[in-house]
């Protein structure tokens, strides 16, 4: 089953692994805080009204906030 | 003599500053990096006949700069005629996080920096369930791993000892993906003596500031005919370095189940609610302004008697005459003003650094991106925003860890409207003035209008920043990403530290400006040309012959201040101000507050001839100025200067125009440009004399 969507659709509670960015204008500093293709995420806490999205990278236990204009960009495969 | 540089490099949230401290032992000072305001800060670590010079760096997840802060990062390390350029890089982990340390050390390795790698919240290891195998770290890494808990200075000495120690050689880690091998062979004809990763680091930034340039242009030329992005050049790296990583994850593991003691989640919960969360975040804003003003009362009353204590000692031990006036009015009276503001400025920054410790500051800026971003501000506006509310001064320096250059300056640029403390006593007085003291459903009026000047601040500042946001072309694509650290417990030596960095430099920077004003205001208000002024008491005593000794001298006063440099000045601009509804009695309040509001209330004292060290704080005292300023004249207009209509005039034109030399001194500093700083001033003064005309007009 298909089921590449990109990271803002993903609900609180879900996993998936990150595939590849839609753009290139993403600073590397994605990369830094842990936003690899390959990488499993979870989605932990959303801000009201389309604001930040709080994600934890699986692997080290890491918290990082992005927006969900970044979100939208990010493209994964659920789990 | 050259002490050996020792500089902390690591990523934000290891305890870095701690170590710090640590290590000098409050041996420490704060200052600039020359040309940019940046915190430097640097200590000294004493040990046998040995003195190390110790950098706190600016926390870094990379050597690639995001930041202002981490371009220094970057500028220290890959350029060996800095000033600064350590002996020895000391590399900071956080266990949790070691993979993103290791990163860091790496590349400062490759750039050319002996380093060594302590692991710090050593504690934090066996909490969290975390196995490291130390051996295969220092086997990898090629140096020798120091493991520290800075909190308790377990492990320090071990560390301290290592300072004088070569790292043996590093063999790079970092292997050049080959499509960029072409770009990376031109660029190294270009750096003869430098490594080759520091070569690449060149090749992947836009700009590099310690070199020529020419070679910046001959790197911006690779980048062109290769078709490379420096963003490109610098996930590739991130990538391959990971890659290597992760191909070795035998370093740390995890035991059983790592989330378990740890309660950041279940805080969380609660703090990053949808609405709990704004609830708690509010009502903590609440209860911070609350205690700025009732925590710091006592404080500002004491200093206030202290002050007025010593003018009238100084008084009494020396004979009168201009010399004593320029010492008591002039100097003490502008380090009063100063020193006044301490206990406020102690309160926020308690706060404000007790939130950065515990990690709640990142969740303020979670919680409030989403409201400010339509703005065009970012989440990270808020801690200027907020701290505003004491002073500018120290709000504009914290716009410095906004990365996207246009918010930074947007933030900076709106920052000076929120309502500082030094608008308040001129918000009392004028509030007392021309606000009737009745209640409205239960809701004192007086109280309702100053609420609603700081909300009309807000208001002001979101909507400039609105318009500029329009105006201003962005460089960079906004992007917030950062990281929600684990809760701490507050480090008190590093919350202690930081209040009294951020309270000296306000003393300072501030102060110096305020304290030459009040005493440039004290000239032009003491001396004055021709018989009028050099006359007013004979003149006085012939007009007034039956009036009592006090009160004679009260009205030489105003006379004289009517005839001074300062009354002349008030009077040229009267035409100005008249539009407004101010004669220029106001006229000389208004422009002796362009150096700073504060004066304000004094400077009208002195020229309704109450004397001048009057203090509001005080009922009776308020009283007097409120009788003495509500019975005064507009010779203009016939009615009384404090109306209804010149009242909210005036209320409108502090509470928007920038009237605060500090200000425009530390929005030049850290903006870099005069014509920011003056759009800044122009555009404020402008819209409050606008906003002035408006309401009196249409009021009077």
């Amino acid at each position: 089953m298909q089921s590449n969507i990109s990271l803002d659709k993903l609900k609180i509670g879900e996993k998936a692994y990150i595939l590849e960015y839609l753009s290139t204008e993403i600073p590397a500093k994605f990369f830094e805080l842990g936003f690899i293709p390959g990488t499993e995420i979870e989605v932990k806490y959303k801000a009201p009204f389309n604001g930040p999205i709080g994600i934890r990278i699986v692997h080290n236990n890491a918290l990082i906030a992005i927006r969900k204009s970044e979100a939208e960009v990010i493209l994964i495969d659920t789990i | 003599m050259n002490n050996p540089i020792i500089a902390l490099l690591g990523n934000p949230n290891v305890g870095k500053t701690s170590l710090f401290n640590r290590l000098t032992n409050l041996n420490q000072k704060v200052g600039n990096y020359p040309g940019i305001t940046v915190d430097k800060r640097e200590g000294k670590l004493t040990k046998g006949a040995k003195t190390y010079r110790i950098v706190d760096l600016p926390g870094t997840y990379t050597l690639y700069p995001n930041s202002l802060d981490e371009q220094v990062v970057f500028n220290i390390l890959a350029d060996s005629n800095h000033t600064d350029y350590p002996n020895l890089v000391v590399v900071v982990a956080d266990p949790a996080q070691l993979n993103r340390s290791i990163i860091l050390y790496q590349q400062a390795r490759e750039i050319g920096i002996p380093a060594i790698f302590v692991v710090n919240m050593i504690d934090e290891v066996e909490k969290k369930g975390l196995v490291i195998d130390f051996d295969k770290l220092a086997k990898k890494l090629n140096t020798k791993i120091f493991q520290t808990n800075a909190r308790t200075g377990e492990g320090l000495e071990q560390l301290i000892a290592a300072f004088d120690e070569k790292p043996p050689l590093y063999i790079g880690d970092f292997a050049v993906p080959t499509a960029f091998n072409k770009a990376l062979e031109e660029a190294k004809s270009l750096f003869p003596l430098h490594t080759e990763y520091a070569t690449w680091q060149f090749l992947a930034q836009e700009h590099i500031s310690f070199i020529s340039a020419e070679k910046n242009n001959a790197l911006a030329r690779i980048r062109e005919t290769h078709k490379l992005t420096t963003q490109a050049l610098q996930k590739a790296e991130s990538l391959a370095r990971n890659k290597r990583l992760s191909m070795d994850d035998s370093i740390v593991r995890t035991q059983a189940d790592s989330s378990k003691g740890d309660p950041t989640h279940a805080i969380d919960k609660i703090l990053l609610h949808p609405v709990f969360g704004y609830v708690l975040f509010f009502g903590l804003l609440f209860f911070i302004f609350q205690a700025i003003y009732t925590w710091s009362g006592p404080f500002m009353d004491a200093i206030d008697e202290f002050f007025g204590y010593l003018v009238s000692e100084i008084h009494t031990r020396l004979p009168e005459g201009p010399l004593v006036n320029l010492l008591t009015d002039g100097v003490v009276a502008g380090i009063g003003g100063i020193v006044i503001f301490i206990p406020q400025i102690v309160i926020l920054f308690l706060f404000i650094s007790l939130m950065e410790e515990i990690g709640y500051m990142s969740r303020v800026v979670f919680l409030m991106d989403r409201w400010l971003r339509p703005f065009g501000l970012n989440g990270k506006s808020v801690i200027p925003l907020m701290s505003s509310v004491a002073c500018a001064v120290p709000a504009v320096m914290s716009a410095r860890n906004i990365e996207n250059a246009k918010e930074r300056l947007v933030t900076m640029l709106v920052t000076p409207f929120m309502t500082c403390s030094a608008r308040l006593p001129i918000y009392i007085v004028l509030i007392g003035l021309v606000i009737p003291d009745t209640t409205v459903w239960g809701i004192g009026l007086q109280g309702m209008t100053l609420f609603g000047l700081y909300i009309l601040g807000i208001v002001a500042a979101l909507c400039s920043a609105w318009i500029l946001n329009k105006i201003i072309k962005n460089t960079h694509k906004s992007f917030l990403i950062f990281e929600l650290p684990t809760y701490k417990l507050p480090d008190w030596k590093n919350v202690l530290l930081n209040v009294w960095d951020k309270t000296s430099g306000f003393v300072i920077d501030a102060g110096k400006i305020i304290l030459s004003i009040s005493i440039v205001l004290w000239v032009l208000g003491s001396f004055g040309p021709g018989e009028k002024f050099n006359n007013a008491e004979e003149l006085i005593k012939a007009e007034y012959p039956t009036l009592s000794e006090e009160e004679l001298s009260k009205e030489i006063t105003s006379y004289k201040v009517e005839h001074s440099y300062l009354g002349y000045i008030g009077m040229a601009i009267e035409p100005v101000v008249k539009p407004l509804g101010y004669d220029w009695k106001m006229g000389i309040g208004l422009i002796a507050s362009f150096a700073a509001r504060e004066v304000f209330v004094g400077t009208m004292a002195t020229v309704y001839s109450l004397g001048d060290d009057v203090d509001i704080e005080e009922e009776s005292q308020k009283a007097t100025v409120l009788s003495r300023m509500r019975s005064e004249i507009n010779k203009n207009t016939g009615l009384p200067a404090y109306n209804f209509a010149s009242g909210i005039s005036l209320l409108l034109f502090y509470a928007f125009a920038m009237q605060c030399m500090s200000t425009i001194a530390i929005v030049k500093k850290e903006t870099g440009s005069w014509k920011w700083t003056l759009i800044q001033t122009g555009f404020m003064t402008g819209l409050a004399y606008f906003a002035a005309f408006v309401a009196y007009q249409l009021l009077k």
